[in-house]
């Protein structure tokens, strides 16, 4: 080793202010929790991508490639199946779109950043990111460290769920299904919902959106999800400006 | 069109759909982040988009806790996982702990699964 005479200052690139130390500690002391569950779900995934007949290589492309576990898994049957290209692609498109919704709410916040960054902090920004980014910054006005804090939920989360998935494609059938891996996965997303379900609203658009998902479960392209977001949001809507208010505005254009 | 029924996908053919199903991703993930400022939400809409993610959460989890199997809504026999939801939620409530909750749910759960199989 070269002994240095000058004291080795850390790269430009590196020198962040405090406030986004802080805040990317505080975005992946956030994520933490859900890290267990996350890293579940991605084994639920990792053991049906190599069940579904993929190879490995196919199996790590996929989660590396796609990272989004509801397409991935309304994708394999297809895949088995030999459907056409466009099929399976306009099935990952059909049951992806609540993640234009998120975007929609996301993107707002960061809209200042190269499209480049943009893109990659998008296709990395899942159900959970979003909910407990949301939580964080409910407003889109420009605050210090956010750009920070959703990195320190978004590096963890990727890897969690990566780390689950490739366990999961290496360990194939040695886990059993009986004991509900994917259950970690429901329990973390519960701990998520119980802190954004603090009124009225929410509550009734929770209440809504579950009833409708299981109702509508057997749509094609999971559009009972799509169905269940959609409708919850307008029961939320409907209840916090008043029924009344509501009837109001549709018998008077 | 036309092809065997039996026929599989190549490696190539495979492939070719991982890449799309990425670009799927990309289309629905990225949307707004890259388009969005081209577009003007109406601050209706807006509000109603704050409870979205309230609502995909729920939706995600509803079938796994209310159904067993594709169909069959299972309130009329002991419904293990949302047994074991319901008392780990009421321990979220109570002691804040997102990992702690998460184990306890599954303790309970295994613990139910041995115990009533």
């Amino acid at each position: 080793m070269p002994v240095m005479t000058e004291p080795t200052l850390p790269p430009a690139a590196l020198v962040r202010p405090p406030e986004d130390q802080a805040l990317w500690r505080e975005g992946v002391r956030v994520g933490t929790p859900t890290l267990f569950g996350i890293g579940a779900w991605g084994l639920v995934v990792g053991i049906a991508m190599v069940k579904s007949g993929l190879t490995v290589a196919q199996a790590l492309g996929m989660t590396m490639l796609v990272f989004a576990g509801s397409a991935q898994l309304a994708a394999l049957p297809l895949i088995a199946a030999s459907a056409p290209i466009w099929v399976v692609f306009a099935t990952a498109l059909v049951v992806n779109l609540r993640f234009v919704i998120f975007s929609a709410l996301l993107a707002p916040h960061f809209a200042h950043l190269p499209w480049r960054q943009r893109l990659a902090l998008g296709y990395t920004a899942g159900d959970l990111t979003v909910a407990m980014f949301m939580q964080r910054f409910p407003s889109e006005e420009p605050a210090a460290g956010k750009l920070s804090f959703l990195k320190g939920l978004l590096i963890p989360n990727w890897t969690a769920w990566q780390v689950g998935s490739i366990a999961g494609i290496f360990l194939g059938s040695a886990v059993p299904a009986e004991w509900g891996p994917g259950f970690a996965g429901t329990l973390a997303i519960i701990c998520i919902l119980v802190p954004l379900t603090v009124n009225k609203a929410a509550l009734c658009g929770v209440v809504v959106a579950s009833a409708t998902a299981v109702l509508a479960f057997g749509l094609p392209y999971k559009l009972g999800l799509l169905a269940a977001v959609l409708l919850g949001m307008l029961s939320a809507m409907a209840v916090e400006e008043g029924w009344e208010k509501w009837g109001k505005r549709w018998s008077k254009p | 069109m036309g092809q065997a029924v039996e026929q599989t996908m190549s490696d190539l053919e495979i492939w070719i759909t991982i890449g799309a199903l990425g670009v799927a991703t990309a289309i629905t993930r990225s949307s707004f982040w890259l388009i969005g400022h081209h577009i003007t939400i109406p601050k209706r809409v807006q509000e109603m988009l704050r409870y979205a993610p309230a609502c995909a959460l729920a939706a995600i989890i509803a079938p796994d806790l209310l159904m067993e199997g594709p169909k069959v809504l299972q309130f009329d026999t002991v419904n293990l996982k949302l047994a074991s939801a319901v008392a780990a939620t009421v321990y979220y409530l109570l002691r804040r702990n997102m990992l702690e909750m998460i184990l306890f749910g599954m303790i309970v759960f295994t613990g139910l699964r041995i115990c009533l199989s």
